[in-house]
């Protein structure tokens, strides 16, 4: 089949999504109403209640929710065929995270623009936002450990791009200095950086750099060693301004993504690939199976629970009418879809136009371990139809993703750092509180033991501890969403309209989630994983204990409409 | 100056003539790409916003807030936008049309949109004013109201 109807097919059922579906959630469920005066209008102070055009805040708003997880998921999950992958991308994108995007943004906006944290205290339970807290802190360990590990790998397997990935930093360095010391522009530089930047490439394909010498010198492996020296640049990263490295770097990230994006799908266009993969995959023995891991691999790109964050921090504040929260929240998970289905995309036409797709995803160990070698790889031979030369695209590809796991994790641990003294506070543990050196290190070290764990391919056959490590991000990430749509179904029900539109998502991805970790209980203590399987209980008791939260809400909720005529919150 | 902007932007919305429209460009204080999930590390009404990472961002925030509310009062016909200079699908679009619907030749148009993607700046009409650092709130208000008013007589 050839690739470009993949894009074909995904484009018209996100139109149809966006046309119907967000037009029910609009009348039906959500009861937009023209006439609300938005948070924006009525705390309007030019800071952050500011009412802005949709335009505006959709660029805002998706270039906020965009990264690397939305490539990393479904360059999994591609191991189970093309179909089941982007079955799930489309449907969870229309049905699931359309509804939780366009949702944390409704009910905040009718809650004068409170974020999603003080919202579960509010609508679910006051034991919510402690619920919220941890499982935040799950969340923030298993990202900074996954992209460390991506980050390793794609050093490991791309010595070319050590030079342009580490170039990024002096670049990002002379700009914050050139626009926040001196006050000058900021965009003239940061495309001169971006050039810069891809004029390393072949530089740094000329001269590749390895730890090799490193890693036999220390007696660690290669992986191992990358990803310390990876952990020892994210504790430094992390512990300076924001404006010396993070917001300028931040500029040239923007530009990279837009840029990928365009040449992805030209390259799809002028290439006119056929999808090379096949369309359900013969799962490996011992390998995990699609029902449920599928719903958990890919979270990113389906449906992302940190989007409410995004929803309820910044943009519900700046709807200016209540009626745009469709086309921003919805218009933003739709765009997040078409992430994925680069990635997808790049994962199945373009690897398997450069070799044995089969061998490529023999099992999900070689699945896992080299999604992301497989998506710049593929996204390597999509620029070749550009002209630009595979190895020279592969490497652009690579450093894209190291630029925006690097921004991710500096951004993790010092958001983990924060959750840290939070929870020191709450439980009356006093001895970290404003001790940052510790508390970066703490931040640092939990996600580096998780990365750390095994590394080379298990006994079960379920292979390189990163897809677990992935997968059990997905649960955290996916509980998260589940919180956010518990809070949409109850503020739904309460106003005594249907809440179906958020419950079945919501009943679907607790379901998911619980039965992939309760599996994975059982497959961590065969392989005696401890530190993975005490992960994984902890996860586990977090998402019983919202499926309590959650149905006591619901129904104490139905118990009011019983008893009284609904009232408006 | 104030009622003949407020009254000149009124019928110049009333009549669906040129509108003037100000953006006043500035970051928020939080992460946008690249940190994707991760980027809700703001100030104030955002989840756990209590260091002062981004302090620098907020006080141009504030600033901006004072121009805001001074512009709303005093011209409040105008159109006023505010973007953040990383919101590049928009801006510099946005900036290029209302450039070139305002007469700028191609040269100021580009020159105008390499000013504006700073970490604040003021634009009317497509022409940025103010880049970088801004003066006393004041004295931005009176610029921006003082060349409408010269646009609105021409």
């Amino acid at each position: 089949m050839p690739a470009f109807l993949l894009i074909v097919i995904t484009l018209v059922a996100f139109y149809f999504g966006y046309r119907f579906y967000s037009r029910y959630l609009a009348e039906k469920v959500y009861a937009l109403d023209p006439n609300f005066v938005t948070p924006a209008h009525e705390l309007r102070d030019g800071v952050d209640f500011v009412p802005t055009h949709k335009h505006v805040l959709l660029g805002h708003h998706f270039t906020s929710v965009a990264g690397a997880a939305p490539i990393v998921g479904p360059a999994i999950a591609v191991y189970w065929g093309w179909v089941p992958a982007l079955v799930w991308v489309v449907l969870g994108t229309v049905f699931a995270a359309g509804v939780h995007d366009f949702g944390s943004i409704v009910v905040s906006a009718r809650n004068r623009g409170q974020n999603i944290g003080t919202l579960s205290g509010k609508v679910v339970s006051a034991r919510a936002s402690t619920l919220f807290l941890l499982i935040i802190f799950f969340l923030l360990t298993l990202v900074n450990a996954v992209f460390g590990v991506v980050m390793a790998i794609l050093f490991q397997k791309n010595p070319g791009a050590v030079i342009p990935a580490l170039i990024v930093i002096p670049i990002a360095v002379f700009i914050g200095q050139w626009a926040y010391r001196y006050g000058r522009s900021i965009i003239i530089p940061s495309i001169i950086g971006l050039l810069l930047l891809y004029a390393a490439i072949p530089v740094g394909q000329a001269y590749p750099i390895t730890v090799d010498g490193l890693a036999a010198a220390v007696g660690l492996s290669v992986r191992t060693t990358w990803i310390i020296l990876i952990f020892a640049y994210t504790w430094i990263a992390s512990r300076l301004p924001v404006w010396v490295l993070l917001q300028p770097r931040d500029y040239i990230n923007g530009q990279q993504l837009i840029v990928a994006l365009v040449l992805i799908f030209a390259g799809v266009l002028v290439g006119w690939d056929t999808i090379a993969a096949p369309a359900f995959n013969e799962v490996a023995p011992n390998s995990p199976n699609w029902f449920p891991y599928l719903f958990i691999t890919i979270a990113c790109g389906a449906i992302s629970g940190f989007h409410c964050l995004v929803a309820s921090g910044t943009t519900s504040k700046q709807i200016g009418n209540e009626t745009e929260a469709r086309f921003v929240g919805y218009g933003g998970a739709l765009g997040e879809g078409s992430l994925a289905l680069a990635a997808i995309l790049a994962c199945t036409a373009g690897l398997g136009a450069t070799g044995d797709w089969n061998a490529a995803y023999a099992d999900f160990g070689a699945a896992s371990g080299g999604a992301l070698g497989h998506f710049v790889t593929g996204t390597g031979h999509f620029l070749s139809n550009l002209g630009i030369p595979a190895t020279l695209g592969a490497t652009f590809a690579a450093v894209v993703v190291i630029t925006f796991a690097g921004t991710t994790m500096d951004t993790g641990v010092r958001l983990q750092r924060y959750i840290l003294e939070e929870i020191s506070e709450l439980a009356g543990f006093k001895a970290l509180v404003g001790r940052v050196n510790l508390l970066t290190t703490l931040a640092v070290l939990i996600p580096l033991a998780l990365a750390l764990v095994p590394g080379g391919d298990s006994a079960s056959g379920k292979g390189f501890a990163f897809g677990r490590l992935w997968t059990l991000f997905g649960t955290t990430n996916q509980l998260t969403a589940g919180l956010a749509l518990s809070i949409i179904g109850v503020w739904v029900l309460a106003r005594n309209r249907n809440p179906l539109a958020a419950i079945i998502p919501l009943v679907f991805l607790l379901f998911m989630t619980t039965w992939a970790l309760v599996l994975n209980l059982g497959e961590f203590f065969a392989d005696g994983d401890w530190l993975l399987l005490v992960m994984d209980a902890a996860i586990f008791v977090l998402a019983a204990w919202l499926i309590v939260e959650a149905f006591t809400a619901f129904n104490r909720e139905r118990g009011a409409r019983r008893q009284t005529r609904p009232a408006n919150r | 100056m104030t009622a003949v902007a407020r009254s000149a932007g009124t019928q110049a919305h009333a009549h669906g003539a040129v509108t003037h429209q100000v953006i006043l460009v500035r970051e928020q204080d939080a992460q946008h790409s690249g940190s994707g999930c991760c980027g809700r590390l703001g100030e104030q009404d955002t989840v756990f916003g209590g260091a002062a990472d981004f302090g620098h961002s907020r006080e141009r925030m504030e600033q901006i807030g004072t121009i805001y509310r001074a512009l709303t009062e005093r011209a409040p016909a105008l159109d006023l936008v505010v973007a953040d200079p990383r919101n590049i699908v928009w801006l510099y679009p946005a900036i290029w049309r209302a450039a070139r619907d305002h007469g700028l030749g191609i040269g100021a148009t580009l020159r105008s949109m390499a000013r504006a993607g700073s970490p604040v700046a003021v634009v009317l009409d497509g022409e940025t004013l103010y880049s970088g650092r801004l003066p006393e709130t004041g004295e931005v208000v009176d610029t921006v109201l003082g060349r409408l008013s010269r646009r609105l007589d021409a």
